[in-house]
This record gives C-alpha cells, sequence and structure tokens, in this order.
C-alpha cells in the first residue's frame, strides 16, 4: 500500500469515526481497497468533501469537541452523513450498505446500489470483533478451549 | 491422521454404463451414503457413488473456496458458503416467503404447498449437508424408541436403544465425537459400563458458566412433576482433545482435514465460532473423511454432476435393474448425457426429501403409500434476551452447552418434549446480529467513534440465544410429493413440501416460550423476544404468537417398520417393496424425539451395511 496524504486523511478520519486508533486501522490492509471503493461508488468529489469537512476537526484537542463537530457538519450533512454511517459500517462488518434512495435522488446515483463485501478479506478484518474482544466467524480462531475464560474486551 | 484424498480420473461415462460389476450403487455421498459405500468398500466390494453436485470440496482447496466465497457475502446466512447450481439446487431461506391461505409457492427449489412454511434446508454439495451440519450428536433416548407404547404418542421403531447401542458406539468412532459420558448419563441414557466417547468433551463456553450460576439446581414443575434443570454439555462431532481410556486404553486419533496432500490442521477445534455452515479447517465432522478412506480402497468410484432421475424397476421381480442418471457438463449450463448405470444392489441416500422425491419420480410409492408421508423435522422456537452482565458471547463452537432435562418424562402424553440450546454465536439465528444490530445502531441510533464501540459491547457480549428444538411427532399428511408442473433445469420433477406443525408440538411450543421467560427471570435476563406476523414461520396458537423455524433435521419418508402395509423400509432399511433396494438415511426413522437425527442416522447406516454385505455374500 502506498500512503498518499488524501489516503492518510481517509486514515486518521476512519479512525476518529471508528473509535480504533490509526496504527490499527493501517493494520486491517484495506484502507486505499475502501478508499478506492469509496470514490468509485460516490465519486471522488463527495469523498473530497467527507476528508475536507473532516480536516478542521482533526485539530481541535479533545475527543468530545471532535464529536460534537462531526454531529454538527459530517453525521448532520444532508450530503455527507449518508456517506460517513456507510463508511462506517464498512469498517465495523466490511459491508457496505447502499446508500438512502433520498440521497441517490439529490445527489445522484451510486454506482452499485446492492450490499456487497468489497473483498473477502473486508469480513475478515471487520472492526466489530476485536471490538466486543472476539474474532469474525470463521476467521482468526483464538484457540480450543479459549471460549471458557471469560472474555477480554479490549479498552480504549 | 491426515487421509490422502486420491483424485483418479472423473469416470468415463461409456466405460461406466457397460459396467456390469459394481456390487452396489449409492446414489448420495452425505453422511449415510459415505458409511456404506466405506463398510462395503472395506468388505472387498466395488461402488460407485453417484453423486448430484460437482465434487469442488473434496480437495482442500476446493473447500477452501466455499470459505472465501462464504467471506465475500453481504448476507450470511447458513447456505452462503455454497455457490448456486440449478442442475442441483440447493434450498436457501433466503427464497421464502409466507403463504396466503390454499396458496403455492413455486419459485423457491421447494415448492411450499403449505399451509406452513419450513425455511428447512440441506445442501447439496460433495458430503451432502455434513459440510454445512452443526454436528451436535446426541443419542436418541431409550423412551424415544417406543413413543406409541410408553406416551400413547407417535409410532415405535422396530428395533430399540439395545438394538443399536454399538452402532452408536461404532457411529461415535467415526464421527469423532468429544463428550464425558458422566456429562451424558440423564433421563434413561445409558452407556455399556466402561465406554469413553473417543474425545473428552469440549469445555463450556462463558456464556454456558453464567447461566449456569443462574439456574442450574433450580426446578420446573410440569403436569405435577417437578423436573430439576441443569446446564450441560452437548456432544459434538468436532475433534477435541483424545481420551487416552478409549478403547479399552488403546486411545484414539483423530481425523484432521482431508487434502490431496499433506495438510495439517483440524486435528482440534480452534473456536471459530462457524461450525454452520462451514468449518474452515475441518475439525467438525464430515463425510468426506469417511470417503477419503473409501477411495483408498481402489474399489469406490465416483461419478459427480449427475444427477439420478429415475429408479428403474423390473415388473416381475419388483428387482431394481437399473438408475436412470442425468449427467451435467457444467452448473452453468442445463445440457445433460443420460445413462443407465447398474449393479447388484442399490443404496438411495439422497436425504429425506430427496430420496422420496427420486422414488416418486419414479412412479414408486410402495404398497403402504407412505413414500413421501410422515416428513418430520424439529420445530426451532428462538428466544432471545440480554444478560444483566457481559458474557463474552460469539466465542466458541455455534453451541457447547444447553438443558436437555424435558427431553423426556411423562409429560409427553400431552405434548411434545424438547432440549434447549445456549448459542454461543447470539442472537444471529433471530435477529441477523450483529450485523442488524449494527446498521440499527449506526443509522437510528446515530453512534460512531466512542459512543458506537461501547454500544456495540453493550449490545452484542450480553447476548444469549434459547433455541428450543422440539420434537414433531410423524403425521402422513406432512409429506413430501411430486407434480410434473414443477420441474428444475434437468427436467427432473422438484420436491413439493406440504407441513403443517402439528398440535402435540405446538403445545410443546407454548411451553418452551413460558419456560424461556422463566429462565430469563431467574437469570435477571432482559426479554427481547418477538414473533413477527409477516414472517414465513409465524403461527398464532391459543391466541399467542410464536415463529417456528425449520431445524434441517430432515426425516421420516420412508419409515421402518415391521409390517409392510405400514412402513416403507424394514429394520434394516431395505425396501420392502424391492429386494435389491435400500433407502437409508433418517427417512427411514419413525420417531425422531429430541436428538438431532444425524448420529442415529449413522448408526442405522451401520446396521445396513452389514446386512448388505451379507447379502452380496450370500
Amino acid at each position: 500500500m502506498t500512503s498518499s496524504p488524501r489516503l492518510e486523511n481517509f486514515v486518521a478520519f476512519s479512525a476518529q469515526i471508528t473509535a480504533f486508533n490509526k496504527v490499527e486501522i493501517w493494520g486491517t490492509g484495506l484502507a486505499d481497497v475502501y478508499l478506492d471503493t469509496i470514490d468509485g461508488l460516490v465519486g471522488a468529489a463527495v469523498t473530497d468533501a467527507l476528508l475536507d469537512a473532516f480536516a478542521p476537526i482533526a485539530t481541535l484537542r479533545s475527543d468530545a469537541a471532535r464529536t460534537d463537530r462531526l454531529r454538527l457538519e459530517v453525521f448532520g450533512s444532508e450530503r455527507l452523513g449518508p456517506v460517513a454511517r456507510a463508511i462506517v459500517k464498512l469498517w465495523y462488518i466490511g459491508v457496505w450498505y447502499p446508500l438512502p434512495s433520498t440521497w441517490q435522488e439529490q445527489f445522484g446515483p451510486t454506482a452499485r446500489n446492492d450490499a456487497f463485501v468489497p473483498t473477502p478479506a473486508a469480513f475478515v478484518e471487520g472492526l466489530l470483533w476485536p471490538a466486543i474482544g472476539s474474532h469474525p466467524p470463521g476467521a482468526k480462531a483464538p484457540g480450543y478451549g479459549s471460549w471458557r475464560l471469560p472474555p477480554n474486551i479490549p479498552s480504549f | 491422521m491426515s487421509p490422502f484424498v486420491k483424485n483418479p480420473n472423473r469416470p468415463d461415462l461409456a466405460a461406466l454404463q457397460s459396467d456390469s460389476d459394481y456390487d452396489a450403487i449409492v446414489v448420495g455421498s452425505g453422511i449415510s451414503g459415505a458409511i456404506i459405500a466405506n463398510e462395503l468398500a472395506q468388505a472387498g466390494k466395488r461402488v460407485l457413488i453417484v453423486e448430484a453436485a460437482p465434487e469442488t470440496d473434496r480437495t482442500y482447496e476446493g473447500y477452501t473456496e466455499y470459505l472465501n466465497h462464504f467471506y465475500g457475502q453481504s448476507a450470511k446466512d447458513n447456505q452462503s458458503p455454497f455457490p448456486i447450481n440449478p442442475n442441483a439446487a440447493t434450498p436457501r431461506g433466503s427464497e421464502l416467503r409466507k403463504l396466503d391461505p390454499l396458496e403455492t409457492n413455486s419459485s423457491s427449489y421447494i415448492v411450499q404447498s403449505g399451509p406452513y412454511v419450513s425455511d428447512t434446508v440441506y445442501t447439496r454439495v460433495f458430503g451432502g449437508t455434513s459440510i454445512h451440519w452443526e454436528a451436535k450428536t446426541p443419542r436418541m433416548l431409550p423412551q424415544d424408541f417406543k413413543t406409541q407404547t410408553v406416551f400413547g404418542q407417535g409410532r415405535d421403531w422396530p428395533i430399540g436403544y439395545e438394538d443399536i447401542e454399538t452402532d452408536y458406539e461404532t457411529a461415535e468412532r467415526e464421527m469423532g465425537v468429544s463428550a464425558d459420558v458422566e456429562d451424558q448419563k440423564y433421563l434413561d441414557l445409558k452407556f455399556r459400563d466402561s465406554y469413553v466417547f473417543p474425545m473428552r468433551g469440549l469445555p463450556p463456553s462463558w456464556l454456558d458458566e453464567q447461566v449456569a450460576q443462574g439456574i442450574d439446581n433450580s426446578q420446573v414443575e410440569l403436569y405435577g412433576e417437578r423436573y430439576a434443570l441443569k446446564v450441560r454439555p452437548f456432544p459434538q462431532a468436532r475433534n477435541g482433545i483424545p481420551n487416552p481410556a478409549y478403547d479399552g486404553g488403546k486411545g484414539f486419533e483423530p481425523t484432521s482435514a482431508v487434502a490431496s496432500h499433506q495438510i495439517d490442521i483440524g486435528g482440534r477445534c480452534q473456536g471459530n465460532t462457524n461450525c454452520v455452515p462451514i468449518c474452515p479447517v475441518q475439525a467438525k465432522y464430515h463425510s468426506g473423511k469417511t470417503l477419503a478412506k473409501a477411495f483408498e480402497t481402489g474399489r469406490v468410484d465416483l461419478l459427480s454432476q449427475a444427477v439420478a432421475s429415475k429408479v428403474i424397476i423390473d415388473d416381475a421381480s419388483g428387482r431394481v435393474t437399473g438408475i436412470e442418471t442425468k449427467v451435467y457438463h457444467h452448473v452453468s449450463s442445463p445440457a445433460y448425457k443420460t445413462v443407465t448405470l447398474r449393479a447388484r444392489l442399490y443404496v438411495i441416500a439422497a436425504n429425506a426429501i430427496e430420496t422420496p422425491r427420486l422414488l416418486l419420480a419414479s412412479g414408486l410409492r410402495s404398497k403402504s403409500g407412505l413414500v413421501g408421508r410422515n416428513l418430520m423435522d424439529h420445530a426451532y422456537l428462538l428466544n432471545w434476551a440480554l444478560m444483566p452482565q457481559i458474557c463474552g458471547t460469539t466465542r466458541g463452537t455455534s453451541c457447547t452447552s444447553g438443558i436437555v432435562d424435558l427431553r423426556g418424562g411423562s409429560f409427553r402424553r400431552s405434548q411434545a418434549a424438547f432440549a434447549v440450546d445456549i448459542h454461543n454465536d447470539g442472537w444471529g439465528w433471530a435477529t441477523g446480529s450483529p450485523s442488524t444490530d449494527l446498521v440499527e445502531l449506526v443509522d437510528d441510533g446515530n453512534k460512531f467513534g466512542r459512543d458506537l464501540r461501547n454500544a456495540i459491547i453493550d449490545r452484542v457480549s450480553r447476548q444469549l440465544l434459547l433455541a428450543f428444538m422440539i420434537e414433531v411427532m410423524p403425521s402422513e399428511s406432512n409429506r413430501v410429493t411430486v407434480d410434473p408442473t414443477y420441474k428444475d433445469p434437468l427436467d427432473n420433477m422438484r420436491p413439493v413440501v406440504s407441513f403443517a406443525v402439528p398440535e402435540y408440538s405446538m403445545r410443546g411450543a407454548a411451553y418452551a416460550r413460558q419456560f424461556a421467560k422463566t429462565l430469563f427471570a431467574r437469570l435477571g435476563a432482559e426479554d427481547h423476544t418477538h414473533y413477527d406476523p409477516s414472517n414465513y414461520g409465524f403461527i398464532a396458537y391459543q391466541g399467542d404468537p410464536y415463529e417456528i423455524r425449520g431445524g434441517n433435521h430432515l426425516a421420516g419418508t420412508h419409515i421402518m417398520g415391521s409390517d409392510p402395509s405400514t412402513s416403507v423400509v424394514d429394520a434394516d432399511q431395505r425396501s420392502w417393496d424391492h429386494d435389491n433396494l435400500y433407502l437409508v438415511g433418517a427417512g427411514s426413522m419413525p420417531t425422531i424425539g429430541t436428538a438431532n437425527v444425524s448420529l442415529t442416522m449413522a448408526a442405522i447406516a451401520y446396521r445396513s451395511a452389514r446386512k448388505i454385505i451379507a447379502t452380496l455374500n450370500h
């Protein structure tokens, strides 16, 4: 994966909206795949607008302040909110869920309009599983008998 | 041990057709077919296996293709690893919808003629549904074999527990069952004095322990009798730690993944939490492990992509003279070639829907008229709640323990028995969790970042799903038929299923719901169960809502008995009407009690194999 300022901005944005750190986001090996996927679906102009909106927010010191501004300017934006929510879901479970039809009517159709997994690795690298101290079904098995132990849910 | 799969060339069709020296043709490569083929081959017999599906997963690489296909599906239902094959279609729950009164829905492979729509499935791949199954292997209770005599319900088997106890042991060896015998002695279930299972029981999950702390030693009262409850591990055909005391101290060597080359995985379960629909490492038994041994003898041939379409009978003798089979070249094309395959003896092991489908499509209803009738499956009622504490849900095998104290008892005179599974994989079966939880938290809950991460932990890690596996007794009106109106691309008639959940089972379901509420109260768990009237499995019973799900434990369409006028096969699964024809599988079971059917099906396959070998040697 070759890095670029745009990709680094996408990783920083992804880290903020998933509550995983940038190292964990890079560690999935999927940041560039996802950025390409999103560009292909909604057009690079929309992705750029999302990243541009996040740039000043990223400089804020407190997580609470960043969250407030994200609510107002990204998740609460008619154009950017549905895309941001789709990106959260993509990182957590590896599935791109189609954007609402109202979004597509207002801002143009997306290249695909079905739920899909961009690459089999997307499911395996879903962040939902480490978030709950578990593993994706069918992959990254924790070992015989590990299920007997109390759950070890990582703090963040 | 890592059995190598020999990869002979696909048999030449012309040569097969002129080959008159097979001792047996076995239709179907699932558990029953595999056991019979292997037993015959080990006894020196020549066998041809006819399998409707491609042999993709016969190699490790092919098996892994299924796993990658599974990863790549956005909706991971219980058939998601297995690609669409119209020529030998696999039923899929996603194809179903609720029926209007008297409506028939033929848009799914199984034509649903109602009134109840079952989402029961089976898998048409090499190895059959053993690739997909969960691999719970409880034995039937001794009382399950004589429910008519003891409870005035269902039908008695022509054989008893004591007649198949040794075959249960053989099946447990072949399938590699992990369990501790002291955990499995309950109700009237008994084991030979020195018996131990091949491998030690799989450890219970942390979730099991949380449930046990809340309910162990508490009681319920039913028809004036009290039943003590206990969370108990299930026996599983899944590799664990071999028991050195097995086989009089000889121990046990698990069978790991099968491959065409050396590969060293699957010797022990790793906790992938994905037993259904596919175990990534093959720690779970599937019939490919038995077939690998059969192929090693050099006496077993496999004809894949070959759908048996007609059993040909000599009218004078009633004997089978051949199996007409349609061989297709590719799953994407309906082009096929018809061949007639011959052997001394024929074994149909195509499952409890496909076996009667083939017989009925061949015009063979049996003198009893019972081919296709008495279709059974367990009726599942799901109950789901949030535990008060984090339980680490989504870890372990799909299910490690459950509550089995109400599998038997005098209440069976009035209502169905059940076994309860504690699902380690959360609410997925009931609600599509955790993806549905995620979508709700993000789209409706407006959660992201830290709030989302906390909410996901709170929502998923406390999930408890209790799946009640409710007994269904045989009823002649629950049946599989065929109708020339409904055909598949190979011009084979598709199965038409008519099913109603019997009153006896619904009484069990009503009690199951009450029982679940009692357990949730004892655990301090928040009940989130709701049954949706628009769901295809919705049933209103005595004014209350239920959703009944299929259990994929298909049975009973060619039931065994001691009288040819009231059964299709004898106690050896030999057809009463055609003396060189055996119909093997759970379809022969007259009742299914509260045991997942595969272990019993495997046990009676050993019984049939002995009879077949004796007949061939005669």
